[in-house]
């Protein structure tokens, strides 16, 4: 083995961040959620084991950043939970970067087909380029 | 509000302050609402979380959100990099071997000093802008000189037996030895070379009102944080002053 285990969760890591960062936009698109209530509706629509603690730098970079507002409200029972949604801004930035995303996907994906048949897939990823 | 069996809390609080002391680089005021947060989170996390035993839920609450470093290593860096952002990096390493070489404090006493350098560089800068002025001006005076002797030399003659013009030592024994056009043109030449080095001191100006703008950024910078950070804690203390203090189970198990 050339690569190690440390090296792929690294990796692994690396690129979670920031598509996770875009999964957080999209589901504080429509609702508000507060902290583990996002963990919820992340952890149940997808099958990746997450650490939680990992939400919250990402709320607070969006929020230094003005994408996400948020405000504290007192819970029926417990401590207060602080809730956050989308800004306006953040809801055009995230109209922007999930059309990225479906750029990047596809390319990730054609590069399979490439492998796999012949021109028509590789001219696509050819004109994307320039 | 507290819901916690006792043991349960004592465990969630030790949570909080490992988390509480990582963050000591934190402003307060931000790292008090990130720990607010966390504690609701515990809270309903624990609450959602099935199971006979108290302490084995606590327990799986704290591993799924992760080890206090793992929690807060996202949030040190981006809390110190954050102010250097927004502006160039080297500021912050020149601020940094300011500090290193005066031991500035980062304070009013620091700004203080700051200031100070800011004007004695600020002397400097005129003075040495005087100086390129006044060699430009000798330059000019030296070029006219030049000039008259070479096309008017009966004004030339005229203003030396006024007194006007008077050229005394081994300058005026080096010009005795040459024709009238000759004189002009060697002044004219000493005119240039001052001229040149008047421009060429003006050029090099430009570094020096540089290192002036960037002292005073520097200055600028950090007086802005000061008054920051000084506004975050009026703010603090009006608003939230007694509610951080109120933290359910910070109270509760001890």
């Amino acid at each position: 083995m050339e690569y190690s285990d440390e090296d792929r969760n690294r990796r692994i890591t690396q690129l979670r961040k920031g598509i996770l960062e875009l999964a957080v936009m999209g589901v504080l698109y429509h609702e508000r959620h507060y902290g583990y209530s996002l963990v919820r509706v992340l952890s149940e629509s997808g099958s990746i084991s997450l650490k939680e603690g990992t939400i919250y730098p990402i709320l607070a970079r969006l929020d230094r950043d003005g994408l996400v507002r948020s405000e504290w409200v007192e819970s029926g029972q417990g401590p207060p939970r602080k809730y956050y949604a989308l800004t306006s801004s953040g809801q055009q930035l995230f109209d922007e970067l999930n059309q990225e995303f479906d750029l990047l996907v596809s390319l990730v994906q054609q590069k399979w087909k490439a492998t796999e048949q012949s021109e028509p897939a590789r001219k696509r990823l050819v004109v994307r380029k320039g | 509000m507290n819901n916690y069996p006792e043991v349960v809390a004592k465990i969630a609080n030790d949570y909080l302050e490992r988390v509480k002391s990582q963050l000591r680089l934190v402003p307060a005021h931000e790292r008090d609402e990130f720990l607010r947060e966390l504690q609701s989170h515990l809270y309903e996390a624990y609450r959602q979380t099935p199971g006979e035993d108290d302490v084995g839920r606590i327990l799986a609450v704290l591993r799924n959100l992760g080890d206090p470093a793992e929690v807060v290593s996202d949030r040190l860096p981006g809390a110190m990099v954050r102010s250097g952002t927004r502006r160039s990096l080297p500021l912050y390493v020149m601020g940094g071997i300011l500090i290193a070489l005066f031991g500035i404090p980062l304070g009013f006493g620091g700004v203080g000093v700051l200031v100070g350098l800011l004007f004695a560089l600020a002397g400097i800068a005129i003075a040495y802008y005087a100086t390129a002025g006044s060699i430009l001006l000798a330059g000019a005076m030296s070029m006219l000189l030049g000039l008259t002797r070479m096309f008017l030399p009966h004004l030339w003659d005229n203003l030396v037996t006024l007194g006007y013009i008077q050229i005394n030592g081994p300058p005026a024994e080096l010009l005795d030895h040459l024709s009238a056009s000759e004189q002009g043109l060697v002044m004219i030449l000493f005119a240039s070379a001052l001229v040149a080095s008047g421009l060429g001191m003006l050029r090099l100006g430009r570094y020096l009102l540089r290192g002036l703008r960037f002292l005073s950024s520097l200055a600028f910078d950090w007086m802005r944080r000061l008054a920051q950070s000084a506004r975050g804690k009026l703010r603090r203390d009006n608003r939230e002053g007694p509610r951080v203090g109120a933290v359910p189970f910070v109270n509760h198990g001890q």
